[in-house]
């Protein structure tokens, strides 16, 4: 069996789709399926949902890197598989322990007011922190505490919008290293060491001076003291703007990286395709393009009416087998009509995949390594 | 009890949330006038009624029955972009901040804002429908989404302790735990992962939000068709029988969700799985025949 789409070309795999589509489990699938073609593989997932690690028989609570345990499935020689689950919150606070310029500033961040409504379970900062972990994965293969991975497979989060995640990097300098910055700092403040590289030093303007003052209004009428909140925010960040942009621009590079793939999951449904067509020409606008679909829960092919005929079955019964299929065909149909606007929307080199539906959910590694097994091209399929 | 005067419909991806909404407004609009709103652009239970929506209300197509149902969008920049016009009195300065990024900056640092307005908005909506007795359908995002959003006005109560926005949060809260005004419809498939998460995200709604009135819908139960002793005859035909119990795994799936729900004390819908190519209005209009009852809507 060879892989329409040969994952040995390709270091980072990256699961984006809408949600509801079985990312996590496609992505699950891919990294197995990368482990037993004989690749040390890492398996990042960002949901919050534990599914995923009891299924590969992993401690949910953990927030490093476990080993998979694949005995038992054939994995080639080499093959190894390791999983975590992104916690953003942790990863947040890792990040600026690294780079918060003193002591003093880490927990003046750690405990300020909206670096905690930022941290938590905000989408956002979810699809930053596990880009961040991403870095941490890929770039670090030195790192003796990491097991050195040959292809890392990532699990993004739900999305409403396909660049939720890609962005995540570049919305996040724009926060830090907006004008905002600049004009909430309050006056008359040295500037630290990192000033030079940092674009704080923009002058003033009128007009910042007057969103200022209304900002200041804005805070007496709703009664958030946001100014003054945001001013020591920013204060807090001063020093750590160099740490996040030279991540940032890492993490574009990655992105973008000959050796990084992009996979769209989505399943063969109506709705979600025309959400995924949506997704794949919001890719194409930034110059990204998947590739590879991967169509997920394909249903079985239908068993054949003639095989009703003459079988010896009570009358009634015969036809509640024929009612039956008839019932199914009728999903069948609209299955093939949804995959065939999918395939009429893609450039002709995007290869699809389609990994079975299994007719349950997956629950355990053997599951997975079952669709694993059979994620192939739609022609594969067809000789099979 | 007549059904609350919003309904609010979430639930996990793929569950049918937009088809549910528009099947719930189609048996609302028997009754009463009927606004269809969608908080994430999408537009697809409005598509599915055959509303052409443009971002504003728009008018309905020609057909009798919808001659009473509208549909709309809500963006939260938009609510943003009114609360501050609402807030700053002057104009000039209040469409200078919207286009300052520092605003963007602040908005960003405190992103439940946004969220919260849009509750607010929804909160006015079942206030302007109640004057005029008609009824609000919110097609709304999915259940991670839409937690984040209901649990907003509790955290904003406490971020903002004095103020406007400290009053509105008030009221707010006070909107989403009344049952006669707010009502969550949650969407569920036969599939035991739905099956937890909705379980999960009731509870959550419950305890956190405060939410008295949630109703689960079952999605995509099928018509059981075979008894046991039909299911061990047709083990003769094997590729038939794998076909009858995917059928049958459905049905036990959707009673599994029944009894649980049941005990966690939820009432229930039951929608039937459509074996159709697509969901054409027959579909649709059967759809919404048997919310209609649930919803305490006689015909």
């Amino acid at each position: 069996m060879k892989p329409a789409f040969a994952l040995d070309h390709h270091r980072l795999l990256l699961c984006l789709g809408p949600g509801g589509v079985g990312k996590t489990t496609i992505s699950a699938a891919l990294g197995l399926r990368a482990a037993l073609d004989g690749h040390a593989t890492s398996l990042m997932t960002v949901d919050p949902a534990p599914r995923l690690l009891d299924a590969l028989g992993l401690d949910t609570a953990s927030p490093s890197l476990q080993s998979v345990d694949l005995h038992g499935l054939g994995a080639r020689r080499g093959g190894r598989l390791h999983a975590m689950r992104v916690d953003p919150r942790q990863v947040f606070d890792r990040l600026i322990e690294r780079y918060a310029p003193s002591p003093a500033a880490r927990s003046a961040i750690l405990t300020d007011r909206i670096y905690r409504s930022l941290a938590g379970a905000l989408s956002g900062v979810a699809d930053y922190m596990a880009m961040e972990q991403l870095l941490e994965l890929t770039r670090d293969p030195a790192d003796p505490s990491q097991p050195s991975s040959r292809v890392v497979v990532i699990d993004t989060p739900p999305a409403l919008q396909a660049l939720d995640f890609l962005d995540a990097p570049r919305r996040m300098l724009e926060l830090l290293g907006s004008r905002a910055v600049t004009l909430l700092r309050p006056r008359g403040r040295a500037h630290s060491s990192d000033s030079e590289r940092s674009p704080f030093r923009t002058a003033f303007s009128v007009l910042d001076l007057a969103a200022r003052m209304v900002l200041g209004a804005f805070d007496r009428i709703t009664g958030l003291n946001l100014l003054t909140d945001v001013q020591s925010f920013v204060r807090n960040f001063d020093g750590m703007y160099a740490g996040f942009a030279e991540r940032a621009a890492a993490a574009q590079a990655l992105i973008r990286a000959e050796t990084s793939a992009i996979v769209v999951v989505t399943v063969a449904e109506p709705e979600r395709v025309a959400h995924t067509q949506e997704f794949i020409a919001s890719l194409t606008a930034l110059d990204l393009h998947p590739a590879a679909i991967v169509v997920n829960r394909i249903t079985t092919a239908l068993p054949h009416e003639s095989d009703l005929d003459g079988a010896d079955l009570p009358p009634p019964l015969l036809r509640k087998l024929r009612r039956n299929l008839a019932d199914f065909a009728a999903l069948k149909r609209r299955e093939a009509t949804a995959l065939d606007n999918l395939r009429m929307s893609l450039a002709k080199h995007s290869p699809i995949l389609f990994a079975p539906d299994l007719g349950f959910e997956p629950r355990t590694l053997a599951d997975l390594a079952t669709i694993a097994r059979h994620l192939r091209a739609p022609a594969e399929l067809s000789r099979s | 009890m007549p059904p609350p005067r919003l309904i609010f419909i979430t639930g996990k991806g793929g569950t049918g949330k937009s088809t549910a909404a528009a099947a719930t407004a189609l048996a609302l609009v028997r009754h009463r006038p009927v606004l269809l709103v969608d908080l994430e652009q999408r537009q697809s239970a409005a598509r599915l009624l055959g509303l052409a929506s443009d971002g504003a209300e728009t008018t309905p197509p020609r057909d009798e029955l919808s001659a009473d149902l509208t549909a709309m969008t809500l963006s939260p920049r938009a609510e943003l972009e009114a609360f501050i016009t609402r807030t700053v009195p002057l104009a000039a300065i209040s469409r200078r901040m919207l286009k300052s990024r520092t605003f963007g900056y602040v908005t960003a640092a405190l992103p439940g804002l946004e969220a919260f307005l849009m509750l607010e908005r929804l909160r006015l909506l079942a206030g302007q429908a109640a004057l005029e007795d008609r009824f609000v359908v919110i097609d709304a995002p999915a259940t991670g989404h839409a937690l984040e959003l209901l649990a907003v006005a509790r955290s904003l109560k406490q971020l903002a302790p004095t103020g406007t926005l400290n009053r509105l949060a008030h009221a707010v809260d006070q909107f989403i735990c009344d049952g006669n005004r707010f009502g969550v419809l949650l969407m569920l498939t036969p599939a035991e992962l739905a099956l937890r998460e909705a379980l999960a995200a009731v509870s959550t709604m419950r305890s956190e939000g405060g939410i008295t009135a949630v109703t689960a819908a079952i999605n995509c139960v099928p018509a059981a068709l075979f008894t046991v002793a039909e299911m061990m005859k047709v083990e003769a035909i094997p590729e038939h029988a794998t076909l009858a119990r995917r059928r049958r795994d459905l049905a036990h799936g959707a009673s599994r969700a029944r009894r649980e729900l049941d005990r966690a004390g939820v009432p229930i819908i039951e929608l039937p799985l459509i074996f159709a190519e697509g969901l054409n209005s027959v579909a649709l209009e059967r759809l919404s025949l048997t919310i209609a009852p649930a919803l305490g809507l006689d015909h």
